[in-house]
């Protein structure tokens, strides 16, 4: 396996744009990653997209735009890690020498999707989901262990969602740039107790694009390439292999694979960007990265370790909850973002210094798994 | 009376949940599983699961599923035989749900589907102390 670097990033605005069309999302984020790489469209060799609603073909769709046609290109999904999925592909294709340069994309138009301003439908073969599962119902069956188990608390829950969405107004990019209170959040609408409105993920519309190449390729271009320390992705264990339903023996799993091929620890890490689809969730992902020990998690956010500005930032971004959450981009999204973090580029969020980041993100509901998927990418310079 | 259909086929049977358990490694699967998912044993014996369990955790939904209506509830209910279950909760005035509360099983049709009613399971609080 050779080193594998990131050479571009970019990332089209987030938000609600129902008039925009799926090509034109994409090519935002392709084009600004193009740009940020400061190579010619047609040097890149190979190419991965992930979509989940509801076409075929996304990544030749993209790329016609912007005259890359006749080469390798695949189109992936993996629920929400499907970003994470195009990523991984890109980076076993560089790592094994099979190409030396391609892009992974990530893309979704919720506004535009048959489930637009709806639930995601539970699949026909999903007993759980006819009989009532719900996402924020998964989350908040979750959440209502973390209180009884872990001493977490509403105010810790909503405390999460006031603290990304801070970060969001501190990120050009975000959905929502509005500060909340505790109290707002927990006012705002009950949705599936003790789960409200504003600890739930938007739907969101956006693409996010990354260009991966050779050490070789990219010390062409740069002196200081931020490199991909690591990449895993796994798919879930069976729901009876687990009792503790806040313990997530596949987050564990992945972190430690990741972990070990990067060579490094937690404790190492300056800046992640993580999935939380719901703000309970983020407290859960702390303990299965090995932030702090199982049941400190509440105790690592108190602390304020995990905010711009606390020892450890987590989601700075403004994550999916002020970010916002275009499901197959935000796998690809998260290491762009972490990488700008790498590079002293992140404006107002960036954490100072940053040499060693970490991108994660989770996805699928299916009954009787734990999870879809889980992918890890770190990164460092 | 309308034509009744199970939710899925194999689940339930005369007011109890159905699982099976594999005769190498005793592992319970509830649904049924074709083939031991922990050892691939192809011999599973159908088991007759018990109709009370305690309450591992709940949920009460304000926006509406594909087939439920807001206020629903649902949670996870664990069984003696090792088997947690997900399913509907009744809700009743007075009886809080909480965790580790005893919860005892319903067999009753869930929602209408053209001219046919869809039976499942749910649960219900059985009180405090357990007694129905």
């Amino acid at each position: 396996m050779r080193e594998v670097a990131i050479l571009g990033v970019g990332q089209s605005q987030f938000g609600k744009f129902p008039e925009k069309k799926v090509s034109e999302l994409g090519r935002e984020a392709v084009l600004a990653a193009i740009k940020d790489a400061g190579l010619p469209a047609k040097a890149l060799q190979v190419a991965y997209c992930s979509r989940i609603f509801d076409a075929m073909v996304t990544a030749q769709t993209i790329l016609k735009e912007v005259g890359v046609t006749k080469i390798e290109m695949t189109n992936v999904e993996n629920a929400c890690a499907g970003g994470s999925t195009s990523v991984q592909g890109l980076w076993k294709d560089i790592a094994t020498g099979m190409y030396d340069i391609g892009i992974a994309i990530g893309v979704e138009s919720m506004t535009t999707s048959p489930i637009a301003g709806k639930l995601i439908p539970p699949d026909k073969d999903d007993l759980e989901g006819q009989l009532g599962l719900t996402m924020p119902a998964l989350f908040a069956l979750l959440a209502r262990r973390q209180m009884d188990e872990h001493g977490a608390t509403l105010e810790d829950f909503a405390q999460v969602s006031v603290k990304n969405h801070h970060h969001g107004c501190l990120n050009p990019m975000a959905q929502y740039k509005k500060e909340f209170t505790v109290e707002e959040v927990l006012s705002s609408r009950m949705i599936c107790e003790p789960i409200t409105l504003l600890q739930c993920c938007p739907n969101t519309d956006g693409a996010a694009a990354v260009i991966m190449c050779s050490m070789d390729v990219a010390r062409k271009y740069t002196t200081n390439p931020v490199k991909v320390l690591a990449s895993v992705l796994l798919s879930g264990g069976y729901t009876y292999e687990r009792d503790d339903i806040t313990i997530s023996p596949l987050g564990q799993q992945t972190a430690r694979k990741a972990y070990d091929m990067a060579g490094v620890g937690p404790e190492d890490l300056d800046v992640i960007e993580i999935h939380e689809a719901f703000a309970p969730e983020e407290l859960l992902r702390y303990e299965d990265l090995g932030l702090c020990r199982p049941g400190e998690s509440v105790k690592l956010l108190r602390e304020g370790a995990t905010a711009v500005g606390g020892r450890v930032p987590v989601n700075p971004s403004g994550g999916l909850l002020a970010l916002g959450h275009p499901l197959s981009a935000s796998g690809v999204r998260v290491v762009a973002e972490i990488t700008m973090h790498l590079r002293d580029q992140a404006g107002a969020r960036q954490t100072p210094g940053a040499k060693v980041g970490l991108a994660h993100m989770l996805g699928g509901v299916v009954a009787g798994l734990e999870a879809g998927a889980c992918g890890i990418q770190i990164l460092g310079r | 009376m309308p034509e009744q259909i199970p939710v899925r086929e194999g689940t339930f049977r005369d007011g109890s949940l159905l699982a099976n358990k594999c005769r190498a490694c005793g592992q319970t699967f509830f649904p049924k599983a074709d083939l031991c998912l922990s050892c691939s044993h192809d011999v599973l014996d159908e088991v007759v699961l018990g109709r009370q369990g305690v309450l591992y955790s709940w949920t009460i939904a304000h926006m509406p599923a594909s087939r439920f209506m807001p206020p629903y509830a649902m949670g996870y209910v664990d069984l003696p035989e090792g088997v947690r279950v997900f399913a509907p909760l009744i809700m009743e005035e007075n009886r809080p749900f909480r965790t580790g509360m005893d919860m005892g099983l319903v067999i009753e049709p869930l929602w209408i589907e053209g001219d046919r009613e869809v039976v499942g399971y749910k649960f219900r609080s059985l009180g405090e102390g357990g007694a129905s």
